[in-house]
């Protein structure tokens, strides 16, 4: 591909780097390893021309400025390539002040607080789960675990009816795999009739759980219209379907694999919060966009007004300036610094909420299936693209 | 300007601060043990939660309905619990003690 046919004027030879973010051939089975492989291969901050053209942020430090520096780096664009009308996600396509106020209403809902009141729920549902499959001393880990149970969790949480969970885990895939802008609206579209539904159920009649409470939410003393709230909703469905499954199935797959670990855990359970944070570090899924304002300079690269930024969070972790040895796997390091849950007023939002869920799926696993193992000859294949995603993970173990 | 924090393994740390910035960004500046501050100061996550210990605390602008809000819901919440991101650094806080709660999840 060359340069002169695909990148804007601006953009000088030297910061060009051919990267597919929904499918490079650098990628392999072992993605956040070879991903990492940009960070001795690609500039710092480079411009890749697939895509319709974009940066991308690899540095840890680079990624905190970007994302806590929102007057040049806008969310209101959240599509790589652009769209032409791109989905309103609130707060999460709004800059600040304006998503403010939301966070504000929503964050209650996501505090350490109230988090630790929903444990013992959060518990049983991880038991039930992994009791379905303890005795068939097989499963396929995304399939009956990771994608069922945060799910599971959250639309508990929601007040979303849980036998209609496989049609919402299908629809949040189809959204995150559309390309076109034809694909994108009509899955959105479909999202949002889904939480219209229940939001007007629960309008009429309300009950102790977060749309009910939404419903009465008000913005800046008003209270909070049904676009307000389907859009807030889409979100958090979104949110809430694609994070704590991914992080927590590529986990999996590292604890599969260190048989040590396993019996260490299962040891030491207090270890369990150390392994989970190494975890986020090692196995970031999200990497996020954002569309630049004005035309500027910044880490020795110009940026022009309307050019489209990715944050590979994933990489933050692994970024060898902030963590020594940052391929390796380590539950005794000192400090454990990553942005896989982004940082500044995009924080995500249910940071307690993911970690907890990673615990007590993680205490309640080793405490029934404290040994267990890939099965073999089994491919490990990855979604890639905005969000990452562990297509399947074959485990077994001894009855 | 001597900002004193005391980490959650009770360890003393003193940190120049800049008059102007706050209580928070002082000690993500310095690396202070305690101070999360994952939303970076705009008021929306609760982790640079600390107390602040008299006479300092009388000296510091009443919390806001929002902070309040927030606090509401972080853990360990004492009567001089403050969120530090909305404590800017003045000349009246000369040696304040800055205390972080054991966690800030």
């Amino acid at each position: 591909m060359l340069k002169s046919e695909t990148s804007p004027k601006h953009i000088p030879e030297s910061v060009v780097f051919d990267f597919d973010i929904y499918g490079d051939d650098r990628l392999t089975d072992d993605l956040h390893a070879s991903y990492e492989t940009l960070h001795r291969d690609a500039p710092d901050v480079f411009w890749t021309p697939r895509n319709g053209g974009h940066w991308m942020i690899t540095r840890y430090e680079d990624i905190m400025d970007v994302v806590r520096d929102p007057e040049h780096f806008s969310v209101r664009e959240m599509q790589i390539p652009r769209v032409e009308d791109p989905p309103l996600f609130i707060p999460l396509s709004l800059d600040p002040p304006d998503n403010i106020p939301y966070r504000q209403a929503l964050m209650p809902f996501f505090a350490p607080k109230t988090v630790r009141a929903m444990e013992p729920k959060i518990r049983q549902f991880a038991i039930e789960m992994i009791e379905a499959v303890e005795k068939r001393g097989e499963c396929d880990f995304v399939d009956d675990i990771s994608s069922q149970f945060p799910v599971s969790v959250f639309m508990e949480l929601m007040g979303m009816p849980l036998e209609r969970l496989r049609e919402f885990r299908t629809q949040a895939d189809a959204f995150f795999e559309s390309r076109s802008d034809e694909d994108i609206a009509a899955n959105f579209g479909k999202i949002v009739a889904i939480m219209t539904e229940l939001i007007e159920t629960r309008r009429a009649e309300p009950k102790d759980d977060l749309i009910s409470k939404m419903t009465q939410f008000e913005i800046n003393g008003r209270p909070i219209s049904l676009g307000e709230l389907q859009s807030i909703c889409s979100i958090l469905f979104l949110g809430g379907m694609d994070t704590v499954t991914n992080v927590s199935s590529y986990l999996f797959r590292h604890l599969a694999g260190d048989a040590a670990l396993q019996d260490r855990l299962s040891e030491e359970p207090e270890k369990i919060k150390d392994f989970i944070e190494e975890g986020l570090r090692s196995f970031g899924v999200v990497n996020t966009p954002r569309l630049v304002t004005k035309d500027f300079e910044r880490f020795g690269v110009p940026f022009r007004q309307g050019d489209m930024v990715l944050c590979m969070l994933p990489l933050g972790g692994r970024d060898d300036r902030k963590t020594k040895d940052p391929n390796k796997f380590d539950i005794d390091r000192e400090k454990i610094d990553h942005v896989t849950f982004s940082s500044g007023p995009h924080l995500c939002l249910g940071h307690t909420l993911a970690r907890l869920e990673m615990r007590i799926l993680t205490e309640e696993w080793l405490k029934r299936i404290p040994s267990f193992r890939l099965k073999p000859g089994t491919m490990a294949h990855s979604r890639v693209g905005t969000v990452m995603a562990l297509e399947q993970l074959p485990l077994e173990w001894s009855v | 300007m001597k900002i004193n924090y005391v980490t959650p393994a009770g360890e003393a740390v003193t940190v120049n601060a800049e008059l102007g910035e706050s209580l928070m960004e002082a000690a993500v500046r310095n690396g202070v043990d305690g101070i999360v501050a994952a939303c970076g100061g705009c008021l929306s996550c609760a982790t640079c939660h600390a107390y602040i210990d008299e006479p300092w605390l009388s000296k510091i602008d009443p919390q806001s309905q929002t902070e309040k809000d927030m606090l509401d819901y972080a853990s360990h919440v004492e009567p001089d619990s403050r969120l530090t991101c909305q404590v800017p650094v003045t000349a009246e806080l000369e040696g304040v003690i800055v205390r972080t709660p054991p966690s800030q999840d």
